[in-house]
Formats: C-alpha cells, structure tokens, sequence
C-alpha cells in the first residue's frame, strides 16, 4: 500500500497501463508538454514520447471522433476531456457513435474507448465548468459509467476501463484530485465495473453517495453514529452503469431506509432512477420513501456562498435521515429543492 | 370514540347473534381483550376489542344484528371526550410534538400529506402506513385501523406495527392473540340455550314445543331449501365390491400401532377414491354460481359429521394429494373437533364436493342433499356381505353402495357415470389409494 493522491493514482494507473499494452494511446487538450490541466497526465509525454501521448486542439467533438477511430481499427485510446462541461462539445461522437457504433454493426466493431474528465462544484468556476452530469451519460445504453470516489478506485477502475472492450466514460472530481488515500501497489489491482464498495456498514438507514458524495456521505455517517445515535450503512455504487444493485438492495432490506446523495441535479437524476429502481424491487420492505439530497436545480452560482448552498454538504445529508427515520423536524434534504 | 360493528366472522356470515358479553358495560377493555361471544351462521366465535377505552354496549345479550350494525362504542368517557382519541401514548404525542416547518421540500411534502389518522379514521377511508409497515401487518394479522401513525403526516411505521405487541401488558402480541381467538372454543352445532327461547302450547297434537332453531340451525335449513329448490337433481347408484378393500384394511390393522396410528376406515377410502377421481373429472369439482361453471384447482372434500342438533361439513382439504394415512388422521381429528365444539370455521369452508356416510347406522343407500354450490355429492351407505353373480355362481361378497347426486346444470349423466365408474375402480382395486 502506498499514501498517493487521487490524481497521482490515475497517473500511476496510465503510466502502467501505457507500459503493459502499447496500443494504449493518450489524446487531449495541454496533456502533453503542460502534463494536463490538473496534472494527471504529468510526466507521461517525457516517459512513453508523442506518439504515445498526444496534445490535440480545443476541438473535443474531434478529440472524441479520432478517439472512436483509433479504438475500432486496434487502439486502445484514453482521451481526456478538460471538463465534463465540454463533453457536450462531444456528444455526438460520444452518444450516435461510440456507444452505438458495436450494436450499429452487429458486433463486428468494437470502441475499446476511454474518455476522461473531471466534473463537480466548489471552485467558483460558474455554470459552464462546474455541473455534475453523470446522469446524461447513464442515460445512455452502450456505454459504461464510472464514478470513483477515493484514490484506490481511481487507479482501480482507470485500468479496468482501459482494459474493458466497451467504451467507458470516466468521471473523475475536480475537489478529488488533491485527497489521499491508500492505494494498491500492485500493478495488476483491477477494480472491477458493477461492484459497489460499502464504505460502512450500519444498520438503521442506507446511504448511497454518488461520486464525491461517497465521501460525503461518510462525513455524514460519522455524525450520525456520534451525535444521533444512528448507524448509516454507505455504499459508493463505483459504476453506475453496470450499478451493482444487488449490493443496494440488500442494504435496504436490512435498514429500511434509504437516502440516495448526489451532487447532480435532481430532476431525471441518479437519485431519481435508483430511487424508482429501489421502489420497484424493495418496495416491501421500505418504511419510508426514499429520500434524495442533491444538488440545487439551478445553473452552478459564481458567487461563493450561493455555490456552497448549491450542493450538500453533510449537515443537509444528516438531516434527511434524520427526517426519513422521523427522528427531527428541522431539515434541508435537498441543496435547493426538486 | 370507536364504534364497534357486527363483524363478518365467516365468508356466508349476514347477520350473528351475541350470545354474552364477556366485559360489563362501562368497563374499561383493552385493545385484543376478549369481548363478546357471537353466534355465527356456522360457529360460535369469541370476537376481541380492536380498541381500548371504556365499553359502552349498544345492543344486548341475545340480539340478532346484520353484519355491520353496532353492537357497542369504545372511547373515553363522556367527560374526557373534548380530549380526543384515548388511544394516546408516546407515538401519538411524538406526532404531535413534530411542528411543521415548511421551509424544505421534505417538509413541504409531509405538511402537504398532512391529515389525522388512527382510530378516527373513517371506515373504508385509505390508512397511510408505509409499505413495510403494512407487509408486517398483514403477516402478523393486525388492523391498521387500530394503530396510530407516528411517521410525517401521520404515516404508520413499522414502529407503530410493533409497539403494541412490545407496549401491551395484559394483552399479548396481537398477532398471537388473534390466532388464539381463531383456535378458541368455537362451538359449532350449538344446542339452543334450553328454556330461554322453548315456548309450549297444548293443541290436538298433545303439548307442542316450538323450539328456536341456532344459527347453524338455521343456515341448513335455508342451504337445503335453497338446494331442494333450485337444483336440477338427477341420481346414480353403484354396487362397489369391496373385498379387495376389506384385506387391504385387515393388513393395515396388523401393521398399525394400535392407538396412534389407526388404520383408514372404509369412507377414507372413498373420500380418497373420490379426490383421486374428481381430479380426472375437474366438473363434478366445480360449482354453478350464478349462470356459469366455476372449475377449481383444489381438490377438497367436505366430509359431513353428525353433531349434537347439527350436521356440519369439515373440508379436507388437497385430498387428491394426501396419503390415505393422512386422509385417515385427518378426518378422526375434525371429527373430533366438531364433537368436541372446537372446529374453526375455515375448517368448515372451501369445500369443492361433499362425501356423506350413514353406513354406521346400516343404511344401505340414501340420496344426500347437494351443498351448493357444489356440482355433487356422494353417499356412502353400509358395507356388507351380499349376495351376488360371478362368473354364473352366487358368491357372498362385501359390498357397498355409492349413490351420486349431480346438479344436471353443469355435471351431466355421461361424465357423472364416468366419475362414479372411475371411484369403483378405485376402490375395487385400492392399490391405487396408496400411490
């Protein structure tokens, strides 16, 4: 095990992905000679040269399609997109090509992509840079969605994504970047897609923390053992798409209670579907309904205290529970309201 | 304060008259106390308080009211009745205590879905519980109504489902409460009370009693009326020899242990030849209701018992899948219970065709009366050694009559034939009870 940053245990995930399989190809804007916008890609173009790691223009729509292209005719590209916000630019390649391109030709092309990119809040850059919007791409059949929260599963599920023969879009977080965790020295450790990690197991109530809300969510769990007496279980899904519902369902048979976090907004959110999906499978052993914190619907504010009020923090979370488990009266479930 | 109405104690139940009441007027009941002893048209059934308060009874001892009707109020006294519902405690006062603050979406949700519940709930109106709540109700054989919600809005929660078997003191859990009182003392047949309702008169007859019948009195009465009048009835006979069933049944004696395992008598085996048969033959298990042939899936003889003043049909049920062993043990044990007063009425329903035996008594053949809405009924008359042609001789052979009676509406004379035939042959060859 080794103390290593979010954005070191990405870089530790490509370094040895590169050396493993040289049909693994970088592509993206200033990840080059700058070493990427947040230093994920830092040192690789010195380390495995041009040809391998590849500064493109500001042209996502392009960095995706050349990334389509190098995976059916026999790479295994990682492209990074600056932020989540600019995969928009992308859509098109991104949903009408690579996520259909191996049903489209009945299984004789493949898109063995990875596109990376950071999303979320908290940097007072404004509503163009700072959405989470990991349900636009959960909505989508024909690709894989992941999440990670902690250092472990980044590096994890980075080489599992590389390594899948489907394409993957990997949401990483801007906040994470700079968080350190234990991680794995081993080269081979493989997070595997559709397993979610329970961070903590308790008895009273089941929080789901999406992506940093993992992390949250915890924070959260640790208040409500100390100062309330209740004993969150936390599940981070890790992939959304496959979701290992199993694992959620199982939590809330044993609690009853489930309160869903995310930081996206909440119409047609994660929280919305996972909520419907728990509603139709556990719908009996529910006590109350399934509670949702999330992000405010509005457009991310610049203004820094309206940012904060525009995404939870663990105060709001542990007041949903409190609420569902009718243990207060005073609450905020959600950051803004749905 | 809660009314308590005549309650429907069995699926045919119209109307019941309360035999007494086990707690005096004014007496304080808790919820699940043993209140009142109802006569039903089938069976004699203790009824407990849903609620818990002070008794106010509405209708006397010896009343005969509709299903429905009130027979009593439970509440506070007058005097507290500003109060509200004395069904109190700590979840209600913890709904109380919760001031709504609608200042979040939450909040604005529960405040919005705010209305009373518990015990002033309307009958009939929709009970807000949460789906785990209702599910461990519904296990466990609780009413809702009973409850009082501590979640937002006044939502019952599983916490309210379990508090009172934990709270409740003198009551146990009212689950098993409940199916204490499923399995109590009901007294099926139950004589008329002697004296009370027996009036004389003299006439040209000499001194005539007129004797009020009992419920269950009552309900043959109107079921064989309503059978006489509205069935088309046709009969079959059949001689079943019965020798192979007589060795069978002298090898079960010497192998069973006496007491406990005692060997099937003879209508055992027909109501097992007959379940095994009506299975190939799904119409004479059906019923006629209401212009049209209902077929049923089960197979569950009603086999009729002689009872004090009474007849009464305990079912057993799946026959068609039970062991002749079983089929045996079964039918000793209901019959007993209704000896005994003790069967329960879903012990006496769900019946999908009736076997009737007089062959104790010597009978040699009878036509019993059709239960609708059953497609028949069987009538097993006395085992005995006749003499019959074999192959040109006069031989003795153990014999038995069967004698079928169909409701031609929807079990006609062919099949009916076919059916009859097929439990001879059963019953001539009985190695086939035993598979």
């Amino acid at each position: 095990m080794t103390q290593m940053r979010y954005r070191e245990a990405l870089n530790a995930a490509l370094r040895e992905e590169l050396a493993r399989d040289e049909r693994v190809v970088l592509m993206g804007e200033d990840i080059g000679v700058f070493g990427g916008a947040f230093k994920v890609t830092d040192g690789l173009l010195e380390e495995f040269g041009e040809r391998r790691v590849r500064d493109t223009p500001i042209s996502e729509n392009t960095i995706v399609g050349v990334g389509v292209g190098a995976a059916m005719t026999g790479l295994r590209p990682v492209v990074e997109l600056m932020t989540i916000n600019f995969a928009l630019l992308a859509f098109d390649q991104i949903v009408n090509h690579a996520a259909h391109i191996h049903y489209m030709f009945g299984g004789q092309a493949r898109v063995p992509l990875v596109v990376r990119m950071p999303q979320g809040a908290g940097h007072q850059l404004g509503p163009t840079h700072s959405h989470c919007l990991e349900a636009l791409f959960l909505h989508v059949p024909g690709l894989l969605v992941a999440v990670p929260a902690t250092a472990a599963d980044a590096k994890g599920l980075l080489k599992s994504a590389i390594r899948d023969e489907n394409p993957v879009i990997f949401i990483e977080h801007e906040s994470l970047y700079g968080v350190r965790g234990e991680v794995p020295d081993d080269d081979e450790y493989l997070v595997g897609f559709g397993q979610a990690r329970v961070a903590r197991e308790g008895s009273d109530v089941t929080l789901v923390g999406i992506s940093r809300m993992a992390l949250t969510a915890e924070r959260a769990a640790e208040t409500l053992a100390a100062e309330h007496g209740v004993q969150a279980e936390v599940i981070d899904p890790r992939t959304l798409r496959p979701l290992d519902l199993d694992t959620i369902l199982a939590s809330v048979r044993k609690t009853n209670h489930c309160v869903i976090v995310e930081e996206g907004w909440p119409h047609g959110g994660v929280g919305a579907n996972l909520a419907a999906l728990i509603g139709e499978q556990a719908f009996d052993h529910l006590d109350a309904p399934v509670q949702r914190v999330t992000g405010a619907d509005v457009p991310m504010p610049y203004s820094k205290p309206l940012e904060d009020l525009a995404y939870p923090h663990a105060p709001q979370i542990v007041a949903a529970v409190l609420a569902t488990l009718n243990r207060s009266s005073t609450s905020a479930a959600t950051a803004g309201g749905a | 304060m809660g009314e308590i109405v005549m309650p429907r104690l069995s699926d045919t139940m119209e109307e019941g008259t309360i035999l007494r009441w086990l707690k005096a007027d004014g007496e304080q009941v808790a919820r699940g106390e043993e209140l009142i002893e109802i006569e039903t048209d089938k069976a004699t059934m203790i009824y407990e308080s849903d609620q818990a308060g002070a008794l106010q009874i509405v209708a006397d001892a010896g009343a005969t009211l509709a299903v429905g009707e009130v027979i009593a109020r439970v509440g506070v006294t007058a005097g507290d009745s500003d109060e509200g519902p004395a069904s109190g405690g700590p979840a209600s006062e913890r709904a109380r205590a919760q001031t709504p603050v609608a200042s979040s979406t939450l909040e604005r949700v529960a405040a919005s879905q705010e209305q009373p519940n518990g015990a002033d709930a309307a009958a009939g109106e929709r009970i807000k519980a949460s789906p785990l709540a209702r599910r461990i109700a519904g296990e466990s054989g609780i009413d809702l109504r009973g409850l009082t919600g501590s979640g937002p809005g006044g939502r019952i929660v599983k916490a309210d489902v379990l508090a009172p078997a934990a709270d409740s003191p003198s009551a146990a859990a009212p689950g098993a409460a409940r199916a204490e009182a499923a399995a109590a003392p009901a007294r099926a047949g139950a004589a008329p009370q002697p004296g009370t309702d027996a009036q004389s008169a003299t006439t040209a007859k000499g001194e005539t009693t007129t004797v009020e019948l009992s419920r269950t009195q009552q309900t043959i009465a109107r079921r064989m009326a309503e059978s006489k009048a509205t069935i088309p009835e046709f009969t079959l006979l059949i001689d079943v020899d019965m020798e192979e069933c007589v060795r069978l049944r002298v090898e079960l004696k010497q192998i069973s242990r006496s007491d406990t395992d005692k060997a099937p008598t003879y209508n055992d085996m027909v109501v097992k030849a007959a379940a095994l048969a009506l299975r190939e033959h799904p119409t004479a298990n059906g019923s006629y209701r209401d212009g049209r042939l209902q077929l049923h899936s089960r197979v569950n003889v009603g086999v009729a018992v002689a009872a004090e003043n009474a007849l009464v049909v305990p079912t057993v049920f799946d026959a068609d899948e039970k062991s002749l062993g079983e089929i045996a043990r079964e039918t000793h044990t209901l019959a007993d219970r209704v000896r005994a007063g003790t069967i329960t009425p879903p012990e006496l329903g769900g019946g999908t065709f009736t076997v009737s035996n007089l062959g104790m008594y010597g009978v040699r053949s009878f036509t019993a009366i059709i239960n609708p809405p059953q497609a028949g009924i069987l009538s097993v008359g006395a085992l005995s050694p006749r003499a019959v042609v074999r192959e040109g001789q006069v031989a003795a052979r153990n014999t038995l009559t069967l004698t079928l009676a169909c409701d031609h509406r929807i079990l006609y004379g062919a099949e009916a034939a076919e059916f009859l035939a097929r439990i001879r042959e059963l019953l001539e060859r009985p190695s086939a009870l035993t598979l």
